[in-house]
């Protein structure tokens, strides 16, 4: 019998090893980042305790002044960090964009896959993958530019006499940067991400189904919304929750059109907001110059209340979505 | 009342390539008719023909007319048509996320009827003639999907049924269940001929034997032959026929 040479033994071992360090890797990404998050948050969790999901006022105190004891960690004098307004900007800014962009990504991917065939189906995919392909930075850009004067000058006074049925709907419209804006911009970059999960989803609904609804004298739209909708609701529900891990985690772009509330509650639908991501892009720099370091601690816990909240929609997302596959198995006949 | 189709120079296509060749036929009511032929002949695409179901597919056309009795069918809402033309496909298909009640009540529902009272009689009613009542009378929340084959194709012969339509279109309708099964279809085919004026598509020439009153001899997207059951079987004029149903090809 032949013996395999050594250098071909030496090569397996480092290709197991090579491949495990690999595998193993995205795991160990997420467990080393929440661990440095969660670290770093427990001296602003001891400073803070609840009210740092129930404060308003958002302070990093004197930072030049003495140096204030309390709870067992040390801050800046006056430091307070309460991220109401941020938690608050992030939820509602990213409701708006779903409440959005759930019936333009439902039509689009209807469209997509039942109506149209051919090149122009693959031309309008592409297209709306593209969408979700451009730079939030443009899109913020876009926003500032256009979107944010639009919904100060075209848009909000019209919406301000919903007001009489919707409070939230009241003016002052104010400069068109605030919570509107923000949503109708997540909103853009939510639908190509909504809209092809529910496209594929969609033309995974066997065409023998939606044929038994035609051949019953259904019209289309009762086809949609009897069978083809039903068929996927899992799935689109978990379309919808990777889309809002999105909206909430997305920095950039709220950055630009967001008015940067702090100490702030929103009050009406066009009110200036900051959200959880917007608020460590862009205070970062100035809490690295808080010499108790306590700023960069509170970012951290924003940090960590923002991966909680975008990892437990994703978790419900991935849940959904493979529900919807293991009942389509239990259903082939 | 069930009432005869009458199609005159019936041509159809998939994209570019024509699988209706001119079909003349007289399909006459409260009788049953089957459509036997080799696999690619055309007689599935001829049956969705009849109900306007060829032309949903992408690259789909149709030509011709098919009147059911006065009407021209191909002159009416497409949706129109099939609520007097009801069918019945190839593989069971209830609609999986509603309730076997729900899958009978759904087309009545959309059709209008919303009293619970004349919904639940009519799911009944439809249950029943489909010969399913007995098996499913106290499971009636329960998904369509916890059926066995031959009960969901059931279920699929009262859907069709509960809208009361004029014709049944059924496309192979037991090439998916066991023999049992198979001739529950058959037996339930045969009483249902009075009220409706049915066309089968079958693989199985004893089928059509069993059940049909007429039979088409389908080859290459036309008609070869279309007379009386008996004759089809026991006298056919075309060499073709003869052929296909002694089992020289096919």
């Amino acid at each position: 019998m032949k013996k395999v040479s050594s250098g071909i033994k030496t090569a397996d071992k480092v290709f197991h090893v090579a491949t495990g360090i690999a595998a193993s890797s995205p795991v160990l990404f997420l467990l080393a980042i929440a661990a440095v998050v969660v670290v770093q948050s427990i001296p602003s969790i001891r400073l803070m305790g609840w009210h740092f999901i129930t404060g308003i006022e958002w302070n990093v105190g004197n930072t030049y002044g003495a140096l204030m004891h309390k709870n067992g960690v040390t801050a800046a004098a006056g430091a307070s960090f309460g991220a109401l307004p941020f938690i608050i900007g992030t939820l509602a800014s990213s409701v708006i964009a779903l409440m959005i962009a759930i019936p333009v990504a439902l039509f689009t991917a209807l469209i997509l896959a039942y109506r149209l065939h051919g090149w122009v189906q693959w031309i309008v995919s592409i297209l709306v993958e593209l969408l979700a392909g451009i730079p939030s930075v443009v899109i913020g850009l876009w926003g500032m530019v256009v979107l944010a004067p639009f919904v100060a000058h075209g848009l909000g006074p019209v919406l301000t006499h919903v007001g009489v049925l919707i409070p939230y709907f009241r003016g002052p419209v104010g400069t068109g940067m605030g919570l509107l804006t923000s949503g109708i911009v997540l909103a853009v970059m939510v639908v190509p991400i909504i809209t092809a999960t529910t496209r594929d989803l969609l033309q995974q609904v066997p065409v023998l189904y939606r044929e038994g609804g035609i051949g019953l004298g259904m019209t289309t739209w009762e086809v949609v919304r009897y069978i083809a909708v039903p068929y996927i609701r899992e799935g689109f529900i978990g379309a919808i929750a990777l889309g809002w891990g999105r909206a909430m985690g997305e920095t950039m772009a709220v950055l630009m059109v967001s008015g940067n509330a702090i100490n702030f509650l929103p009050h009406n639908l066009y009110s200036p907001i900051s959200s959880m991501a917007a608020v460590i892009a862009s205070q970062l720099d100035s809490a690295m110059s808080d010499g108790s370091g306590m700023a960069v601690h509170a970012l951290s816990e924003l940090a960590l209340v923002l991966l909680g909240l975008t990892l437990l929609t994703n978790l419900l997302a991935r849940l959904l979505v493979s529900r919807t596959h293991h009942r389509r198995q239990g259903v082939r006949a | 009342m069930s009432q005869p189709i009458s199609v005159h120079n019936l041509k159809a296509w998939y994209g570019t390539q024509l699988t209706l060749k001119s079909v003349d036929m007289e399909l006459p009511a409260s009788q049953v008719t089957a459509i036997i032929g080799p696999s690619g002949c055309g007689k599935s695409t001829f049956i969705r023909c009849l109900n306007r179901l060829h032309e949903t597919l992408p690259g789909a056309r149709v030509e011709g007319d098919v009147h059911l009795g006065t009407q021209d069918l191909y002159k009416v809402d497409p949706v129109d048509v099939r609520r007097m033309i009801g069918m019945v496909f190839q593989k069971p298909n209830p609609f999986p996320t509603l309730s076997i009640f729900d899958n009978i009540a759904l087309g009545l529902r959309l059709g209008g009827v919303h009293n619970r009272g004349q919904l639940r009689e009519a799911v009944e009613r439809s249950l029943q003639m489909a010969a399913l009542w007995g098996e499913v009378k106290d499971r009636l929340s329960e998904p369509a999907t916890s059926l066995s084959g031959g009960q969901q194709q059931r279920l699929c012969i009262a859907r069709a049924i509960a809208v009361q339509p004029e014709v049944l279109l059924m496309d192979e309708p037991a090439s998916a269940l066991d023999p049992v099964s198979t001739l529950r279809v058959e037996e339930l085919v045969e009483q249902l001929k009075d009220t409706y004026t049915i066309v089968i598509v079958t693989h199985n020439m004893q089928q059509a034997a069993r059940v049909a009153d007429e039979t088409a001899f389908f080859l290459n997207g036309e008609v070869v032959e279309f007379a009386d059951t008996t004759t089809i079987f026991t006298n056919p004029t075309d060499k073709r026929t003869e052929d296909y149903i002694t089992g020289r090809f096919g």
